[in-house]
């Protein structure tokens, strides 16, 4: 039987377009260790513009792109971070800012939309009065779209709210903008405006826009610098790195006004699945890309529902023995797949 | 005037050739975080395979694969490493062994031929029994070629020995083969030869042999396997890496062969440098692609001014103090080049006219 693949893992999986792969065989390069790549510097420049932030830096993920801001912004030893309990940061990032950053995180609740209580974030800023027992509060840093709760996005009042919270006790805002563009098109906010409360933020190019490899960090001019050291500490400095922005910079390009249409399909595939027995899906809560199944029928697992789709081609992520997540991402895939999916699944009830 | 550019401030300058971007136009690529890359599979296997090692990892620098293997090495908290005084981990890696791992570093002067004495190696061995003051000392760092030496070449008999003296106290032994090719062709040792007694090797891709980005680790299977976690933790998981991956295989299948060129440029380069009065270099310490000379006193003009003088003629070298400077020779640099760049030396020493009249 001939069987099509739908990898619905993650946004990451999307293969470089012909475009990029045509954009990186001509890409103009240069020693961005010795100097500055071209490219790289092109494609800082507009993601820093595009943001409404001073610069930006290019580098090789997100993991390193938030290691880097955490780490940056609290070089100081002694400092915490404040981070929700169930952010990327916290859950996915073999816990880097502290083993290798040094920096200690105060985790607060997430609620299920993403946010965590302006209340509880507050309680949780460590008072200078007791700096004798108490590391200092330096970071809060917010996650947009919150992938765990189901890439959730955060509306700009509350960015805006946590914004002037951290103003409030001289701290520093990052926002972990992995999907903050699925965010920005499923709230109708400009992405600038969306996260102007921010000091920093991480935007991922190899996710819901494509390409290949890389993220790319704004903020001041002052922090860009220091990250750039950083990054180079880490061992993410890269020679003649154009190569890789420049797919980047297709991804950008063309992919930005895709991701409506992911957002759609995740919806109707959402609202399929939630009318098949044996499945719920919080329709509501399928804001953008990423859609959260859970098995409510006892009498199978999430392991062999994987089982089942897999041998038709179609991968999922497990999210423990009940949950699947499902993500969108629009190229390569076409609607009438998602069609033949819901198909298989009802076959198995 | 017409200048052209011969830049020989490092062999990292070296642009990506066509048959390196048609590879990576074609390059079959997959997450590698979520899986493997394909591309990224065939390029660490084979340079395992060619070191002699049961297993790779890709990653972006060599700042990166040294920064890995040392703290793979050192994952207990309170461990310590010997490396050379002069070496490129303790003097351009930002600290990071320290700053970002927590490891502390036990520098042991390195002569100037990139080799430490072995008796002071050994006498830097932190003594189990005074474990309440010292750290644990559970690694020794070598670096072949040694680069601020000036591209020196370790022999593998001192490697064997250094080799012998790690196991015999129970150490790790990890070479910084950013250059261990070059050291290979100079030495006429087969690479895997060359590094036998190592536990893990980086090895750059990115600066001889011509890669755009890129080094490879290589060891046992866990020790990779503990490397590919900890890269993915400094952030060095990168998704769709093969196109990467496939120009470094490029690389390596088509400019091992150049080295020897490179080599016998730079030797040419030192002599007629040598010869020019005012300068003077250690030939004998030009083993492999990097010259580094000197700028005597009361010569005819100052560093800053032949600097400047090779700059406007487009020669591009790096400064390394007051009145030292250094030159590294890569496959991009042609007989040519090396001749113009002699003609630009010995125009600023002696001050002669310029070819069109003035």
């Amino acid at each position: 039987m001939v069987t099509r693949r739908v990898d619905l893992r993650s946004d990451t999986v999307t293969k470089p377009t012909e475009a990029m792969r045509a954009a990186m065989a001509t890409a103009e390069v240069d020693d961005d260790v010795l100097g500055v790549d071209p490219t790289a510097f092109r494609l800082e420049s507009e993601v820093a513009e595009i943001m409404g932030k001073e610069a930006g830096l290019f580098v090789l993920s997100g993991t390193m792109g938030n290691l880097v801001s955490v780490l940056v912004h609290c070089d100081t030893r002694g400092s915490e971070v404040i981070l929700g309990d169930n952010s990327h940061i916290h859950i996915y990032e073999n816990g880097g800012i502290a083993t290798i950053g040094g920096v200690h995180p105060r985790p607060v609740k997430n609620n299920e939309d993403g946010t965590m209580d302006i209340d509880s974030i507050e309680a949780a800023i460590r008072d200078p009065r007791g700096e004798l027992l108490y590391p200092t509060t330096r970071l809060i840093c917010l996650e947009n779209s919150h992938a765990n709760s189901g890439g959730r996005c955060l509306s700009v009042e509350y960015t805006d709210r946590v914004g002037e919270l951290a103003k409030k006790h001289g701290l520093k805002l990052h926002v972990d903008g992995a999907r903050i563009f699925n965010a920005s098109v499923a709230l109708g906010v400009p992405v600038n405006r969306l996260v102007q409360a921010a000091d920093s933020v991480s935007v991922c190019l190899s996710k819901g826009l494509g390409a290949p490899v890389g993220s790319v960090i704004v903020g001041s001019k002052s922090f860009i610098a220091k990250a750039r050291i950083l990054r180079k500490t880490l061992g993410g400095g890269t020679r003649q790195v154009g190569l890789i922005c420049a797919a980047a910079f297709v991804a950008l390009k063309e992919n930005v006004e895709k991701l409506e249409g992911d957002h759609r399909k995740a919806k109707i595939l959402a609202e399929g699945l939630n009318q098949i027995k044996g499945l719920k899906v919080d329709v509501a809560a399928v804001e953008t890309n990423i859609i959260n199944v859970d098995i409510v029928d006892s009498k199978f697992t999430a392991e062999q529902l994987h089982k089942h789709l897999e041998e038709h081609g179609v991968l999922v992520m497990s999210k423990g023995q009940f949950r699947s997540v499902f993500s969108i991402v629009n190229h390569p895939f076409r609607f009438a797949r998602k069609w033949t999916k819901l198909e298989f699944v009802a076959r198995t009830k | 005037m017409v200048t052209r550019t011969v830049d020989l401030r490092s062999d990292t300058v070296t642009k990506p050739t066509e048959a390196m971007r048609a590879a990576m136009s074609a390059a079959e690529v997959d997450d590698d975080v979520l899986g493997t890359d394909p591309t990224a599979f065939r390029l660490e296997s084979e340079v395992a395979r060619m070191l002699g090692k049961e297993a790779g990892l890709f990653v972006p620098s060599g700042t990166m694969s040294n920064l890995i293997s040392v703290l793979v090495h050192c994952d207990i908290r309170g461990s310590e490493v010997i490396l050379g005084d002069n070496s490129h981990i303790h003097i351009f890696e930002n600290g990071g062994i320290s700053t970002i791992g927590g490891v502390h570093p036990r520098p042991v002067k390195n002569n100037v031929d990139g080799t430490m004495d072995i008796g002071l190696i050994e006498a830097s061995i932190r003594d189990p029994r005074g474990e309440l003051v010292y750290p644990t000392t559970r690694l020794i760092c070598l670096e072949n070629s040694h680069g601020n030496t000036g591209g020196r070449c370790l022999p593998v008999e001192y490697i064997d020995r250094v080799g012998e003296l790690a196991k015999k106290h129970g150490l790790k032994l990890h070479i910084d083969g950013a250059r261990i090719f070059n050291a290979s062709v100079a030495l006429g040792v087969p690479v895997n030869r060359l590094v036998q007694p190592a536990d893990s090797v980086s090895v750059c891709l990115s600066k001889g042999l011509g890669a755009p980005v890129g080094s490879v680790i290589v060891g046992s299977k866990t020790f990779i396997a503990k490397a590919r976690r900890l890269r993915k933790t400094l952030g060095g998981g990168m998704r769709q890496v093969g196109f990467i991956c496939a120009a470094a295989l490029v690389a390596l299948q088509e400019n091992l062969g150049k080295l020897e060129h490179d080599h016998i440029n730079a030797k040419a380069l030192a002599e007629g440098l040598n010869q020019i009065e005012g300068l003077r270099v250690n030939l004998a310490a030009v083993e492999t692609n990097i010259i580094f000379f000197d700028i005597l006193e009361g010569s005819k003009i100052t560093a800053a001014e032949l600097y400047k003088h090779l700059m406007e003629h487009g020669v591009l070298v790096m400064p390394e103090g007051p009145s030292r400077m250094r030159i590294v020779l890569h496959h991009q640099i042609s007989s040519c080049d090396v001749q113009y760049t002699w003609s630009c030396f010995l125009q600023a020493f002696t001050g002669l006219q310029e070819e069109n009249g003035n």
